[in-house]
């Protein structure tokens, strides 16, 4: 009931002129970003941080922006899938398997509006599922100590690890870099600079934007000039758009299961979206006993990934909100941009900000809404701008970049620290270690180090602090079986494999 | 695999080298157990092990990349894209947003295909657009440069 109260309060900040304004330019946005050919979220928030600081926005009304862009990027991500088989991101991959068959079939519309409705749909469950256990987890989590906070962390970092299928080193390893980049600066506690090598531009450690745009605004250039030389041309939209009562039955179990299943990982810190499409398309895929078409355009095979990324993309604020702990790239993103504005997310943040918190999640459930307004009319306008060329959008991107950098601290040293970061994320891509676990490692590394200091100082440098509560063996026992849980996979992935060969 | 074992090793160096850096990390007095080195040689011993692993293992590579093989022709475009990128940041300052966003621009419309006439008209647009959007109206400064006789 009390949660009632504050939602209520919060669709009282959600619905002021301004930041409704604001939800329909970011989802907006968010749209056509994510279907931009190879932008998906993460680019789209990042480049928007900041404009968005740049107008002064409120910090509340700046995160209404950057969360209704994520959950257009999402919407606009599967356009992409659909009609060019180019996802726009590592979560849409799944939606091109059996939505860009459909497209061939002439069935592109239906693939389009049912999709739209997926969307919707996981959004929906998912914002019902933030309101309902953000609270109860925030209650909780204010029993965390520094100890606690520290396993929270090596969770998330070997959840991610865990979770992210058939590169769990790779992923370990990127991450560690990114926890490694968060010490570069002034050690906070004791003034020693770190990793600096004597560079002025250095000392206040490598700036959260400036890493951001360069892994992921550079190394996207850099990709899509590789691309002009494998050019693919999209798939026209013919027939009827929308999808008719037979086909939304046939998926109406599909889309339940996946938005809840979509909700749960999204939690999970570190999983996110990617993880979340791929477990709902294959759980999907292996439940479906009556004409599986799975695979060359079965409409369970697209509503499953894009329910549970959708879901997914609100269940990661949960853990960004209650924990401080993003869920997701993108969430890692929206927290950087919180501590822009001074604003430290976690447990407390549900008492000292409420009107931040409850209008974000009102702000879901009206951005959602938006979008699925928006997206079924204007599909065949959303279509036209999938042919914009790359000659006209990759210079745009690159300037915006660059002044997005320079606006931080107006020195040409951190263009070129991007450009450097960029190159280097680039090749990391190339031999496929995952950029978004960089990001989450740096985001996570300073408060790790910080937790891990203090929990030792109370301790006197007993390290036995780190094991001695209720709640850290709880914690442990996450991380044991996120370590775990990867090699009996690959021993289970061996095992099979031997029968089959003769 | 070749390339990505030497690009391991290269890590390995690099690791070696802030390893030896860290050493050297010393608070000149402390209130505290931990100091400023641990928790950073902690990591780097953690990286270099998982490092060591996947020059081992590295197991296969995702289909993103299998599709698109890199060409000495597309290498060359890649570094000239770098190139173009670092120029635009080494001149932001000295000729200003407006002149070197123009002819950043204009090679970067160039290496996407663009022809010349677009890129032209295209990189005066974007330039001018940009620099009254975010300098006149969102307030974020960017450098004139040699345009400063001209605006104020």
């Amino acid at each position: 009931m009390e949660t009632l109260g504050y939602l209520g309060q919060g669709f009282g900040v959600a619905t002021t002129p301004l930041n409704l304004l604001t939800a329909l330019c970011g989802t907006l946005i968010g749209t056509v970003v994510g279907l931009l050919p190879g932008l998906g979220p993460i680019n789209g928030v990042a480049l928007l941080i900041p404009i968005a600081f740049a107008l002064g926005l409120p910090p509340e009304t700046s995160l209404i922006l950057l969360a209704a862009v994520y959950l257009g990027c999402e919407y606009g991500g599967r356009i992409s899938s659909i009609l060019l088989n180019i996802p726009g991101e590592a979560s849409a991959v799944m939606t091109a398997l059996d939505g860009h068959p459909l497209a061939r079939q002439g069935k592109g519309g239906i693939a389009l509006s049912i999709s739209a409705a997926g969307s919707f749909m996981g959004g929906l469950i998912a914002t019902i599922g933030v309101t309902i256990f953000a609270p109860l987890l925030a209650k909780w989590a204010v029993a965390f100590g520094p100890a606690e906070y520290f396993v929270m962390m090596v969770f998330a970092i070997t959840c991610l690890a865990g979770m992210a299928g058939n590169k769990p080193m790779k992923t370990a390893v990127a991450s560690l870099i990114g926890l490694l980049l968060a010490c570069v600066g002034i050690d906070a506690n004791s003034g020693v600079y770190r990793f600096t090598f004597g560079s002025l531009g250095l000392a206040d450690g490598i700036q959260f934007v400036v890493l951001v745009l360069g892994l992921f605004s550079i190394s996207e250039i850099l990709v899509l000039l590789e691309r002009t030389y494998y050019g693919q041309s999209a798939l026209k939209t013919s027939g009827r758009m929308m999808f008719n009562m037979k086909e939304a039955m046939l998926v109406k179990w599909t889309v339940l299961r996946s938005g809840v299943v979509g909700f749960f990982m999204g939690i999970l810190p570190g999983a996110g979206a990617t993880m979340a499409s791929a477990v709902a398309y294959m759980s999907e895929k292996r439940m479906a006993t009556r004409d599986n078409r799975f695979g060359d355009g079965d409409l369970r095979g697209l509503a499953a990934p894009e329910t549970a990324n959708s879901a997914a993309a609100c269940g990661s604020m949960v853990p960004m909100l209650t924990l401080g702990v993003p869920g997701s790239g993108t969430t890692a993103v929206m927290l950087g941009a919180l501590t822009l504005y001074n604003i430290t997310p976690g447990p407390l943040l549900f008492q000292t900000d409420p009107q931040l918190v409850w209008g974000l999640i009102a702000s879901l459930f009206i951005a959602n809404v938006m979008l699925v307004v928006m997206n079924i009319p204007l599909i065949r306008v959303f279509t036209k701008i999938l042919a914009v060329p790359y000659w006209a959008l990759v210079p745009g991107i690159a300037i915006v970049t660059a002044i997005g950098v320079y606006g931080v601290h107006a020195t040409t040293f951190d263009l070129f620290l991007m450009i450097v970061i960029g190159v280097v994320g680039y090749i990391l891509r190339k031999f496929d270690f995952p950029l978004s676990a960089v990001l989450l490692g740096f985001i996570l590394g300073g408060i790790m180090e910080q937790n891990l200091r203090r929990a030792l100082s109370i301790s006197n440098g007993e390290l036995s602090i780190l094991w001695s509560s209720p709640i850290t063996w709880g914690g442990w026992a996450l991380v044991v079986l996120m370590v775990v849980l990867p090699m009996y996979r690959g021993w289970r992935r061996r095992r099979t494999a031997v029968p089959s060969n003769p | 695999m070749i390339y990505q074992r030497l690009f391991l090793t290269a890590l390995l160096v690099v690791y070696a080298v802030l390893a030896y850096a860290a050493t050297t990390y010393e608070a000149p007095f402390s209130y505290e157990p931990v100091g400023p080195r641990a928790f950073p040689l902690l990591l780097l011993i953690l990286l270099a092990a998982g490092t060591v692993y996947l020059i081992v293992r590295p197991g296969h590579m995702a289909e993103e990349n299998a599709d698109t093989p890199l060409t000495g022709h597309v290498l060359g475009r890649l570094v000239l894209c770098v190139v173009a990128l670092s120029l635009f940041a080494f001149f932001f300052e000295r000729l200003g947003f407006v002149v070197s966003a123009f002819f950043f621009a204009i090679i970067m419309c160039r290496l996407y295909n663009g022809r010349w006439i677009t890129s032209v008209i295209t990189a005066a647009v974007m330039a001018l657009a940009f620099y009254g959007l975010f300098d006149r109206l969102l307030d974020v400064p960017l450098p004139l440069g040699v345009l400063s006789g001209l605006g104020g």
